[in-house]
């Protein structure tokens, strides 16, 4: 009967102190198995782990971040292979033309064009762009963007050195970027580009980016 | 500070992660030198618009009832 009224009060405990964030979890679950199903099979499971642990929780410690070390754990044990997809962007490409294409010295000397293009980025450019990410810089991107953990933080949920979140925060964010302003690149064109579509598709043009396009 | 200084801890300015003496720093050498200043914008605009335009994911009623039923303090129980 002790026992019993003992795992009663654990699991009320665990109750308050965990289920404010599940919007939290499920929102980043969402975000790396980047599927509903999937998403919330892994909030779940994260949630039986944490409650079988419990008792292993330091008091006085980051109990969100705590919570979030056993998603990214479950993540990587059970879906992480299966979630694996080919990036739909060549990211590797995509900043190799960025680089070449916006060097620091142009940055310096002419207005640069990607203020103004990044407004022409589309939420679904956004969400696309985080999704293609590949899986370590997008946990590290949405941990600080979107859940708004510190650095040491991530550090403790991804269990990293503070340097190594730092480099995928800005190898990530620089991804991002590049790959934000190629899709409003893409909208720029098709919005000041006056040529019937059928002829978009003729030699030499296909290239054109809006920045060519306003000249 | 220098330019390229600036350009090192950009992220960790606009994160908030950088110690006050060095953002006071930062903050001074933004104010006379505008190509850094537009830097430091772009890179908080770069922020925001992926902090909102981000819809985020909010978790369906019925995994909390999953999740809740599944608790041995709550096994059994209906929810509504």
């Amino acid at each position: 009967m002790a026992k019993r009224s003992a795992d009663q009060s654990k699991g009320w405990d665990f109750e308050a102190a965990a289920m404010p964030f599940v919007d939290s979890l499920y929102n980043t679950a969402f975000r790396m198995t980047r599927n509903a199903e999937d998403a919330e099979d892994l909030v779940q499971e994260s949630y039986l782990k944490a409650y079988k642990y419990y008792d292993k929780f330091q008091e006085g410690t980051n109990f969100k971040a705590w919570l979030f070390k056993i998603l990214k754990n479950t993540f990587i044990n059970n879906y992480r292979r299966r979630q694996q997809r080919p990036p739909q962007s060549d990211f590797a490409e995509i900043e190799e033309s960025f680089e070449t294409q916006v060097s620091d010295e142009v940055k310096r000397r002419i207005k640069s064009p990607e203020e103004e293009l990044l407004e022409d980025v589309l939420d679904e450019d956004v969400q696309r762009a985080l999704d293609d990410l590949p899986t370590d810089y997008r946990m590290a991107v949405v941990l600080a963007d979107l859940e708004s953990f510190s650095y040491k933080e991530i550090a403790e949920i991804l269990e990293l050195p503070v340097g190594t979140v730092m480099s995928r925060l800005y190898r990530g964010r620089k991804l991002l970027e590049a790959s934000m302003l190629s899709y409003a690149r893409d909208h720029g064109y098709l919005r000041n580009d006056a040529e019937p579509a059928k002829m978009r598709s003729r030699p030499g043009t296909t290239n054109r980016t809006a920045a060519d396009a306003s000249e | 500070m220098k330019c390229s200084s600036v350009q090192e801890v950009i992220f960790l300015y606009t994160d908030n992660e950088l110690e006050e003496e060095i953002c006071v720093s930062l903050r001074r050498h933004v104010e006379l030198c505008p190509e850094c200043a537009r830097e430091v914008a772009y890179k908080e605009r770069l922020l925001q618009l992926l902090r909102q335009r981000c819809t985020r994911a909010t978790a369906p009623s019925r995994l909390r009832r999953r999740i809740l039923t599944s608790l041995p303090h709550r096994r059994g129980q209906l929810f509504e």
